[in-house]
């Protein structure tokens, strides 16, 4: 994670709570998101049934989001040293696919409000079936930073190069 | 005579020199030996049957960095702990690695990539648990591109082509099927 994105981090916690307060559960990230200034919702639809989908989402993210990632920057004047534990989530009902990710920044970033248990919400996918063969997306994301993160829960989705986000980026 | 002196200081001086030479290189051997013995790398030793094939294309995608892929190999005790056996450079396309058969070994591919103007550096780890069967290869497929990864390990039996996916596996596999 670099300045850019500690800062869209910060910048997203600090804009989606109102400086008052964070959401505490993925439904409050949900009604937080539409009127934050660094976060935005994305809603798609792919040619790839439910089922497919909700079973790329168990599969993939625990495999590639339950990790601590340590990032240093060293410039002729500063050494920092940020550690973050991501923590993801996938709940799945016959009607519903949801991906949780959490952040927890363990070094080098100092937190601001009360941090709900796992982590500081950063990205919350719905997917929800359409017909037989489509899924229909609702993705609660920054709108700043976080992008290969953001375009690995899109692959998921789609199924097209399905691989895991360097989340160091 | 006056000659011989200068002859005599000349090559005594030339023998400190080389002296003072191999001291220096001396130093310089046991200073990288004592680094390289703190750094806690360590290079895998091998099992003669080099039964796993990895495959490796790791391309950063940009010109000012760079990424750095190597295999961490634990062994897994009977009581599913883990203990590090030494660490295998991914620096070629194709790399051969012998696991031992008939139990578990932890597999930790490290992307460590670094960026030469920002001077900043960081690692992600993907980890899945092996328990090679004797006499079958195994095929690993490392791919890095566009700030994504992928492992994906296939199984194939003796004296067949054909392949089958090996799910990702975690520590606990270890527990549930030793």
């Amino acid at each position: 994670m670099n300045r850019i994105h500690c800062f869209a981090s910060i910048m997203c916690v600090v804009w989606l709570s109102g400086c008052i307060s964070h959401p505490q559960t993925p439904e409050e990230f949900r009604k937080a998101v539409p009127t934050a200034f660094s976060a935005k919702v994305e809603t798609f639809e792919v040619d790839r049934p439910f089922s497919q989908v909700a079973t790329t989402f168990q599969k993939m993210g625990p495999n590639c989001l339950s990790k601590t990632i340590k990032t240093t920057s060293q410039t002729k004047t500063s050494y920092q040293v940020i550690v973050t534990t991501y923590k993801p989530t996938v709940l799945v009902t016959p009607k519903k696919a949801e991906l949780h990710v959490q952040f927890h920044h363990d070094q080098g970033v100092i937190g601001v409000g009360k941090e709900p248990e796992g982590g500081y919400y950063l990205l919350v996918a719905d997917a929800s079936p359409v017909s037989q063969s489509k899924t229909r997306i609702d993705l609660y994301r920054p709108s700043m930073g976080h992008g290969v993160l953001i375009q690995a829960v899109r692959n998921w989705a789609t199924g097209e190069n399905v691989g895991c986000p360097d989340l160091t980026k | 005579m006056p000659g011989s002196h200068e002859v005599t200081r000349v090559s005594r001086t030339n023998g400190r020199m080389k002296r003072d030479r191999t001291s220096i290189i001396l130093t310089c051997l046991w200073t990288a030996a004592f680094f390289a013995s703190c750094s806690g790398l360590k290079p895998y030793q091998n099992t003669p049957d080099n039964n796993l094939h990895v495959h490796t294309a790791a391309d950063s995608g940009s010109w000012f960095s760079s990424v750095r892929t190597v295999v961490d190999i634990h062994r897994v005790t009977r009581d599913c702990r883990t203990a590090y056996e030494g660490t295998v450079q991914l620096n070629r396309p194709a790399v051969d690695v012998g696991i031992p058969p008939n139990r578990w070994s932890r597999l930790v591919f490290v992307f460590a990539s670094s960026g030469f103007l920002a001077n900043r550096s960081g690692s992600i780890t993907y980890e899945t648990h092996l328990k090679p069967r004797g006499g079958y290869q195994y095929d690993v497929q490392v791919t890095y591109k566009d700030d994504m990864y992928n492992v994906a390990v296939r199984e194939t039996p003796p004296g067949s082509s054909i392949s089958r996916e090996i799910e990702h596996k975690d520590l606990r596999a270890c527990s549930a099927n030793s």
